[in-house]
């Protein structure tokens, strides 16, 4: 019996053995979706360019003043050779939306379909996502935030704020702040973009929520509104910038334990979903 | 845990045991039940809304079941170590990010299971793509989106494919092509599911038929019992004694129309009958022929009352 129904089947057909699923592959898939799109290299360049770029154009600013030693350099003596890097903190917002469009750029193009095809536990896509992206705004803030510094310590060499090096107090914190900060807006973005999936929903949520309402809340008349404000997803990151943490309504510690918390509630919230919602 | 070696699934085999799948109050699917087998072509017909599209989705888990199982090669598809490698799927032609190439869009797919690009390379050639491969796929037709969908299902070299309205927007050549494809694809004993809302695309392709309305089962059978075992087949019969032959011809289970003056179309009996019975009366025949109905008219019936939007169905029709 089983003879015959061998000699009846036709062709059996086995599948390749060595195409294998693995994290790796994930993190390499990510990778070159990323750099693959035009749009990442220009956003990039933007929030760089931002961020450097007025830097670039403070220091000399300030280097003008201190030479003709007018009123405005007297005014400026407060100004510390960090307070040049402030362009990077806007910057920010580049980086957020960058993070919001690399997934939910799958959304609506609908490549989602052959993403969670390939990866149908779905979410460690998230995951090689996250690193990924979170890896690049790593290492390209880093590089960039240095290379700013040096070039803006050059240009003020010859004034008060000249003279700083890495390893004086607080300079490497500050730096590395802005570094971190940016890191986690742009990750805070990209856990946005997987709940609600649409760029432009994403986006404005960001920019609504994110950012101009805790600038709304200090504003308000109710006292709790105001003591909350500080907490908020895109407050929590303030600390780490100040070259005086003295007045600060977060120390760094708690300004730190607030990004872990809100990490984890937009991260558990955009995998369960994940999980949860078909594709 | 393990996989057993002879068990009731065959390698490949798509086993749908009573899918149904609602969105909110609207049913897509409703308790369908179905396998398809290796080594055929599976047609999966339907109008538009009927349920298709929403049942491939869940056989590749985008989409889960509100109730009832789809298994692949005997486990659910997310239990699968290398799922390229078990079913390669075109769920929507030209879901690729507009501002990527097509090459970098197989690419990242491809890293994901550590496809080398060699392999890339080859499901470009086999589609026809390698002369705009390095192109944005923005600029991309919706037949060439149709050939970079169809390079993704096959970039794992898979023992399904599942294929969603494949031939929409190819043009003749690449109709011919795709139904080539699928054939020898079938013919290496791997398993092929396509579908269709026109009778016509399946008719010349698959070998077995499963045919849906919204949501339901309608019929699960060979292409030629399809037809054969549907609306049958009619004698055509041209007599200038037609009417002397249709009253000798009357009987139970037989059905006569005459669409004009001398010509008969005779259901529920054979053409030898009505031949023997002509000579018997001695009735004079000019012709005397079988119709088989066509795909399309069977479908068209079976699906009759299950259609849901008149006007796409008659829109399809035309096309
Ligand atoms: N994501 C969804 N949300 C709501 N309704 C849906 C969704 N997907 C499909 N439907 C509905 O389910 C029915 C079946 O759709 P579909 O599977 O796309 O049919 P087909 O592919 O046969 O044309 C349709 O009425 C459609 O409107
Ligand atoms: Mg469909």
């Amino acid at each position: 019996m089983t003879t015959t129904m061998l000699a009846e089947t036709p062709a059996t057909y086995s599948p390749p053995k060595q195409f294998r699923l693995s994290g790796l592959g994930l993190l390499r898939s990510e990778w070159t979706k990323f750099w693959s799109l035009r749009s990442s290299w220009i956003v990039m360049v933007c929030a760089a360019a931002f961020g450097a770029g007025i830097g670039i154009a403070l220091a000399f600013d300030y280097a003008a003043d201190a030479d003709t030693g007018g009123e405005a350099a007297e005014a400026q003596m407060g100004l510390s050779a960090l307070d040049v890097m402030f362009g990077f903190g806007m910057s920010a917002v580049f980086i957020a939306v960058l993070g919001v469009l690399f997934i939910s750029g799958e959304y609506t193009t609908g490549s989602i379909r052959s993403t969670m095809s390939a990866a149908p536990k779905r979410t460690g896509v998230l995951w090689a996502k996250t690193a990924v992206f979170g890896t690049i705004v790593l290492a390209v803030y880093a590089a960039l935030l240095l290379a700013t510094f040096f070039v803006t310590q050059l240009i003020m060499a010859d004034t008060p704020a000249g003279g700083v090096g890495l390893g004086d107090t607080g300079v490497f914190r500050v730096l590395s702040g802005y570094v971190v900060t940016t890191v986690y807006l742009g990750l805070l973005g990209l856990a946005l973009g997987a709940i609600l999936r649409n760029s432009a929903g994403s986006i404005s949520f960001y920019i609504g929520a994110i950012m101009v309402l805790p600038m709304l809340m200090v504003q308000l008349p109710w006292q709790w509104v105001r003591d909350i404000a500080p907490y908020t997803p895109g407050n929590v990151p303030n600390t780490l910038t100040m070259p005086d943490t003295a007045g600060a309504q977060l120390s760094l510690g708690q300004s730190w334990a607030w990004m872990g918390v809100w990490m984890v509630v937009s991260f558990g919230l955009a995998a369960v979903l994940l999980k949860r919602r078909d594709v | 845990m393990g996989r057993v070696p002879c068990g009731r699934s065959v390698g490949g085999m798509i086993e749908i045991e009573h899918l149904t799948k609602r969105y909110g109050k609207k049913t897509a699917v409703d308790d369908l039940s179905f396998t398809v087998k290796p080594g055929v072509v599976t047609g999966f017909l339907g109008p538009n809304g009927a349920g298709k599209s929403t049942t491939m989705r869940a056989i590749v888990g985008l989409d889960a079941p509100t109730a009832g199982t789809v298994r692949v090669n005997g486990r659910r598809y997310n239990q699968f170590r290398s799922p390229m490698t078990e079913v390669g799927a075109l769920l929507e032609a030209k879901s690729v990010h507009a501002g990527r190439s097509a090459y970098k869009h197989l690419l990242a797919l491809a890293h994901t299971h550590s496809i080398p690009k060699r392999r890339v390379r080859e499901v470009i050639d086999t589609v026809g793509l390698s002369d705009v491969a390095g192109k944005r796929v923005g600029g991309f037709s919706l037949g060439m989106g149709q050939r970079l969908g169809i390079a993704v299902a096959l970039l794992g070299d898979p023992a399904v494919l599942i294929l969603d309205e494949p031939v929409n927007g190819l043009d003749p050549d690449g109709v011919r092509w795709i139904r080539q494809l699928l054939k020898s694809l079938a013919a290496e004993g791997r398993t092929v599911f396509l579908s269709s809302h026109l009778m016509s695309e399946l008719s010349q392709t698959a070998d077995h038929l499963v045919v849906i309305g919204q949501g339901k089962l309608l019929a699960d059978t060979t292409v030629d019992d399809f037809v054969n075992g549907r609306s049958g087949e009619k004698v055509k019969v041209v007599s200038p004694d037609a009417a002397a032959l249709a009253e000798r011809l009357q009987g139970p289970g037989i059905a006569i129309s005459s669409p004009k003056t001398g010509v008969l179309e005779i259901q529920g009996t054979e053409a030898a009958v009505v031949g023997t019975t002509a000579a018997a009366h001695g009735l004079v025949l000019h012709e005397l022929s079988i119709q088989r109905a066509s795909l399309e008219d069977v479908f068209m019936e079976l699906t009759a009352d299950v259609v849901e939007y008149q006007q796409t169905r008659k829109e399809g029709v035309a096309a």
